[in-house]
C-alpha cells in the first residue's frame, strides 16, 4: 500500500478538525493553545504534502515561515496566559469575558 | 455802508449767544452770588440785544446808502430736492420792511431787557427768564430777516415755543382755585396757535404747489407774471391737477388770515392773548404787545402782492383780503368791548392789544400796508410802554401789600385775606402821588393809545381811518365803509376803556391799604418808561402826513411810506401791470395828506371818549373795591362781552365736545376696538393659535424625529450587543464560519459542478 497525497490530506484535514473543535469547546487556555499548534501544522504538513506532490519546493520554504510565526506566536500567547493567571488566578476562559456587550 | 450788508448774520449769532451764555452758565453765576450774579446775567443778555440793535442800525444806513435797495444775505443752501426743481436757501432779505421790524424788535426788545433786569430782580429763576427772552429775539429775527416762507415758519413757531415758554414761566403757581392757572394758559396759547400754524403750512405748500417756489420774490413776480398774461389757470407743481389762479390766491391768502388770527390773536383764535398775561409782565410787553404778536401783520404786509392780486382778480366782489379788512376791524370793536368789562389792569391792556392788532389787519387787509407798518411801530411804543407801566403799577402794589403785612405787628400771620390782587385795578386808586413817573410815563401812554393828537398813536390811527374813509377807495369795495365805522367804534372805545383805566389806578383815593403804601419802581425800571414815553411822543416823524400836499415839516414828512416804497409790491403793481393789460388797475391808496374830516372826527371821539370816562362815569366811583363798576347798567356790555363769548364757546361747546371725543377715542376705539378687539382677540389670539401649531410641529416633529433616531439606535444597538459574547471561542466560532463560508464562495462553480 503506497502513502498518496491524499492519505496526507486526510490526516491533515482530521488534524485540523481536531483542532478546529479544541479551540471551540475546550476552557483550558494552554489546551486551546496546543489545538490552535495543531492546526497550524496540519497546514504545515499539506505544505510539505503537496510540495512532494508538485516538486517544488516553495511549500517548504513557506512551513519554515509558519514555523518562526508560531514560536513567536507561543512566546507571546504564553506570556499572556501567565500574565491573565497572575490576574485571575485561572486560566479558564469562560471566567475572561470582559468583552461581553 | 454796503459792506455793513455782509455782517448781517451777526443779528442772529448775538442772541444765540447771550442764549448759550444764561442757559449754560448763567444760572451758576446767580446761584453762586445773586447781586453780581444777576448783573452779568441780565447786562450780558441786555448787550448782546444792544448789540443785534447797532448792527440792524448799521444795515438800516447800508441801505439808506444804496437807495433802499434790498440784499439778500445767503447763509447756506437748506433744502435742495433737484427733483422738484426745489430750492430753499436759508437766506436772509435785508430790506426796508425786514430793518423797520428788526429796528423795532430789538429796539423796544433791549429796552425790555434793561427794565426786566429791575423787574426779575429776587426770581429764583432770573438767568433762565433772559435765556427765553434772548431766544425770542433770535426767532423773532429769523422770522422777520427770511427771503422765503419756510424760514418765516421757522421763526414762526421759534417765537411761539417763546411765547410759551414765557407765558408758563411760573407754571408751578397756582390760581385761587387750585388750578395750574399759568400752565394752562401756555398750554391755551399754543394750542390756539397751532390752528393758524397749520393752516400756515398749508398755505406754504400751497404757494409752492401753484408758483412753484416759496422765496417771497419769486413767488410774487411769478404772481405779476401770471395776472399780466392771462393765466387764468394754473398747473400745480408736480401733478396735472389745475385750478384757477383766482381761486388758488384767495385760497393761499385766507390760509395766511388764519395764521395771521393765530399769531396775531385776531377773532375767533384770539382767546389765547389775554390768558398770555399770566407770563411776567415784561415778557408780555415785549412778546404779547410789541413785537411777537404783530408776526401777522408782518405776513400780511410781506404777502401784500398776493393779497392785492387777490383783490384785483375778485373784480370788485368780495375777495380775501376785504375778509382781513372785515375781520381785523370786528376784532378791533370786540376786543375794545370786552376791555370794558375787565378789571385785571394787564387784561384791559391784552384786549387793547387784540383791539389794535385788528386795527393793523383791518389797514393790511384794506391795502394801506404803511398806515399798518406805521401803526405797528407807534403801537410797539406806546404798548410796551403801557405794559412796562403796568408792571412797575403791579411792582409798586406787590410791595405795598407786603409793606402792610408786615407793618402792623411784624407778623405774617396777620393776613387779612380780603381777595387782593395786585394786578386787580379795583384795589388801586391814587397811585398818581405814590408813583409820579410811572404816572406820567402811563399818561403819555394812555394818550398815545387813545389816539389823542400829537402823540404817535393819533397819527397811526388816523392814517388807517382815512383811508378806510377815503373815497377812490370805497369805490373799490363796499366793505371799506363797514370797517371804517367798526373802526371808528374801536377807537372811541380804546379812549373810553383807557380812560377807565387811568382812573381806577393812578387818580381818585386809594381803595386798598396796599395802594396807600406802594412806591415808585427802581431807576431801572422808570428809565425804560421815560425812553418809550419819548418814543411814543415823537414817533409821530416815522410818518408824518402832508398838509394838502405840502410836506408838514421839511424833511420829516412821510418817511416811512418813502422808506417802504421799494420793498412792498404793492407800489409797483400799477406800473407793472397797466402797460401789459392796457386797463386802469384800482389798488387802494392810501391818502398823504391829511383829511381833517376824519383827523378831527377822530380827535373828537378819542377825547370824548377819554372825557367821558374820566370826569363823567369813573368821577365818583368804583368808591371802595367791592363798589359796581358804572357799565354795569349798560344793557348787554357786561353780560353779553362781560362773559367772554368766544372763550365760552369754546369751554362749553368745543372742549366737551372735544373731551368727549377724545374719551370717546381712548376708551371705545382706543381700548376696547384697538386693545381688546384687535389686539387681543385678533392679534393675539391669532399669534398665541399659531405658536401653539409651531409648538406641536416643535415637539412632535422635530423632537420626535431626534428622539426616534436615538431609539432607533439604541433598539438596534441592543438587538447585536448580544452577539458580543465575550468568550474567545464565540469570536473563533465566528472566524471559522467565516472561513467557511468564504470556502463555500469561492469554491461554489466546483461544488455545483
Amino acid at each position: 500500500m503506497t502513502v498518496t497525497v491524499e492519505w496526507y490530506i486526510a490526516l491533515s484535514v482530521i488534524l485540523f478538525t481536531i483542532g478546529a473543535v479544541g479551540v471551540l469547546v475546550r476552557r483550558n487556555a494552554i489546551i486551546i493553545f496546543m489545538c490552535i499548534e495543531m492546526m497550524l501544522n496540519s497546514a504545515n504538513l499539506l505544505f510539505v504534502a503537496f510540495a512532494r506532490q508538485l516538486g517544488d519546493i516553495d511549500g517548504q520554504v513557506l512551513v519554515f515561515f509558519v514555523i518562526v510565526v508560531a514560536a513567536a506566536e507561543v512566546a507571546v500567547g504564553l506570556a499572556l496566559i501567565v500574565t491573565i493567571f497572575r490576574t485571575k488566578r485561572s486560566i479558564n476562559i469562560d471566567e475572561i469575558n470582559l468583552m461581553k456587550g | 455802508m454796503e459792506q455793513f450788508f455782509d455782517i448781517a448774520p451777526l443779528i442772529l449769532i448775538f442772541p444765540i449767544i447771550g442764549v448759550l451764555f444764561n442757559g449754560l452758565v448763567g444760572r451758576r453765576f446767580v446761584d453762586y452770588d445773586r447781586k453780581t450774579g444777576e448783573k452779568w446775567s441780565g447786562w450780558f443778555a441786555t448787550f448782546m440785544a444792544l448789540s443785534s440793535f447797532v448792527v440792524v442800525v448799521l444795515l438800516n444806513l447800508a441801505l439808506q446808502a444804496s437807495h433802499h435797495h434790498a440784499e439778500t444775505v445767503l447763509l447756506w443752501d437748506w433744502i435742495v430736492i433737484p427733483s422738484m426743481e426745489l430750492s430753499i436757501p436759508w437766506a436772509m432779505q435785508i430790506d426796508t420792511l425786514s430793518v423797520t421790524m428788526m429796528l423795532v424788535i430789538t429796539g423796544v426788545g433791549s429796552i425790555i431787557h434793561i427794565y426786566s433786569i429791575g423787574y426779575m430782580h429776587g426770581d429764583p429763576n432770573f438767568s433762565r427768564y433772559f435765556t427765553y427772552l434772548n431766544l425770542f429775539l433770535f426767532f423773532m429775527l429769523i422770522l422777520v430777516s427770511g427771503n422765503n416762507y419756510l424760514v418765516l415758519f421757522v421763526g414762526w413757531e421759534g417765537v411761539g415755543l417763546c411765547s410759551f415758554l414765557l407765558i408758563g414761566f411760573w407754571h408751578d403757581r397756582l390760581g385761587k382755585d387750585g388750578v395750574m392757572k399759568n400752565a394752562n394758559a401756555a398750554r391755551k396759547a399754543m394750542i390756539a396757535n397751532r390752528v393758524g400754524d397749520a393752516a400756515m403750512i398749508l398755505g406754504i405748500i400751497l404757494t409752492f404747489w401753484v408758483f412753484g417756489s416759496i422765496t417771497f420774490d419769486e413767488v410774487f413776480h411769478k404772481a405779476i407774471e401770471f395776472v399780466a398774461h392771462h393765466e387764468e389757470v394754473v398747473t400745480l407743481v408736480g401733478t396735472d391737477i389745475q385750478i384757477a389762479l383766482s381761486t388758488a390766491l384767495t385760497a393761499i391768502t385766507v390760509l395766511f388770515l388764519i395764521a395771521a388770527t393765530g399769531k396775531s390773536a385776531q377773532l375767533v383764535l384770539h382767546v389765547w392773548l389775554p390768558d398770555a398775561m399770566a407770563g411776567p409782565t415784561p415778557a408780555s410787553s415785549l412778546i404779547h404787545a410789541a413785537t411777537m404778536v404783530t408776526s401777522g401783520i408782518y405776513l400780511i404786509v410781506r404777502s401784500n402782492v398776493l393779497y392785492e392780486l387777490s383783490r384785483f382778480l375778485s373784480h370788485g366782489s368780495f375777495s380775501s383780503s376785504d375778509l382781513v379788512a372785515l375781520v381785523g376791524a370786528a376784532t378791533a370793536l370786540y376786543a375794545g368791548l370786552i376791555a370794558f368789562t375787565q378789571n385785571d389792569i394787564k387784561k384791559v391792556l391784552a384786549y387793547s392789544t387784540v383791539s389794535q392788532l385788528g386795527f393793523m389787519i383791518a389797514a393790511a387787509g384794506m391795502g394801506a400796508y404803511i398806515a399798518a407798518m406805521f401803526h405797528l411801530i407807534t403801537h410797539a411804543f406806546f404798548k410796551a410802554l403801557l405794559f412796562m407801566g403796568a408792571g412797575s403799577v403791579i411792582h409798586g402794589m406787590e410791595h405795598g401789600h407786603h409793606e402792610i403785612a408786615h407793618g402792623h405787628d411784624g407778623h405774617d400771620d396777620h393776613h387779612e385775606d380780603d381777595g387782593f390782587d395786585p394786578q386787580d385795578m379795583r384795589f388801586m386808586g391814587g397811585l398818581r402821588h405814590k408813583m409820579p413817573t410811572t404816572f406820567w410815563t402811563y399818561l403819555v401812554g394812555t394818550l398815545a393809545l387813545a389816539g389823542i393828537a400829537p402823540f404817535a398813536g393819533f397819527w397811526s390811527k388816523d392814517e388807517i381811518l382815512a383811508h378806510a374813509f377815503a373815497t377812490d377807495n370805497v369805490e373799490i369795495s363796499s366793505v371799506m365803509t363797514i370797517v371804517f365805522f367798526m373802526l371808528a367804534a374801536a377807537a372811541f372805545c380804546t379812549a373810553f376803556y383807557m380812560g377807565r383805566q387811568l382812573s381806577m389806578v393812578f387818580l381818585r383815593k386809594p381803595r386798598h391799604a396796599a395802594a396807600e403804601h406802594a412806591h415808585e419802581s427802581p431807576k431801572l425800571m422808570t428809565i425804560p418808561l421815560v425812553v418809550l414815553a419819548v418814543l411814543a411822543t415823537v414817533g409821530v416823524f416815522i410818518n408824518l402826513p402832508e398838509v394838502d400836499h405840502t410836506e408838514m415839516v421839511p424833511g420829516a414828512t412821510l418817511v416811512l411810506e418813502h422808506w417802504l416804497h421799494e420793498s412792498l409790491g404793492v407800489f409797483h403793481l400799477e406800473s407793472e401791470l397797466e402797460p401789459i393789460l392796457g386797463e386802469d388797475i384800482h389798488i387802494p391808496h392810501t391818502p398823504t395828506s391829511i383829511d381833517f374830516r376824519v383827523a378831527g372826527m377822530s380827535l373828537l371821539l378819542a377825547v370824548g371818549g377819554m372825557l367821558l370816562a374820566v370826569f363823567v362815569v369813573y368821577r365818583k366811583s368804583p368808591g371802595d373795591a367791592s363798589d359796581k363798576d358804572p357799565t354795569q347798567k349798560i344793557p348787554l356790555l357786561w353780560s353779553v362781552f362781560g362773559r367772554l363769548p368766544v372763550d365760552s364757546f369754546y369751554s362749553k361747546l368745543i372742549i366737551p365736545g372735544f373731551n368727549r371725543f377724545a374719551w370717546w377715542l381712548s376708551q371705545k376705539f382706543e381700548w376696547k376696538f384697538w386693545h381688546d378687539f384687535i389686539h387681543e382677540n385678533i392679534i393675539r389670539d391669532t399669534f398665541v393659535w399659531f405658536a401653539g401649531l409651531i409648538d406641536m410641529l416643535d415637539k412632535q416633529g422635530v423632537d420626535g424625529l431626534v428622539n426616534g433616531l436615538g431609539s432607533a439606535t439604541k433598539w438596534l444597538a441592543d438587538g447585536i450587543r448580544v452577539t458580543q459574547t465575550g468568550y474567545a471561542r464565540t469570536y473563533a466560532l465566528s472566524v471559522f464560519l467565516g472561513a467557511v463560508a468564504l470556502l463555500i464562495y469561492f469554491l461554489w462553480p466546483y461544488i455545483m459542478q
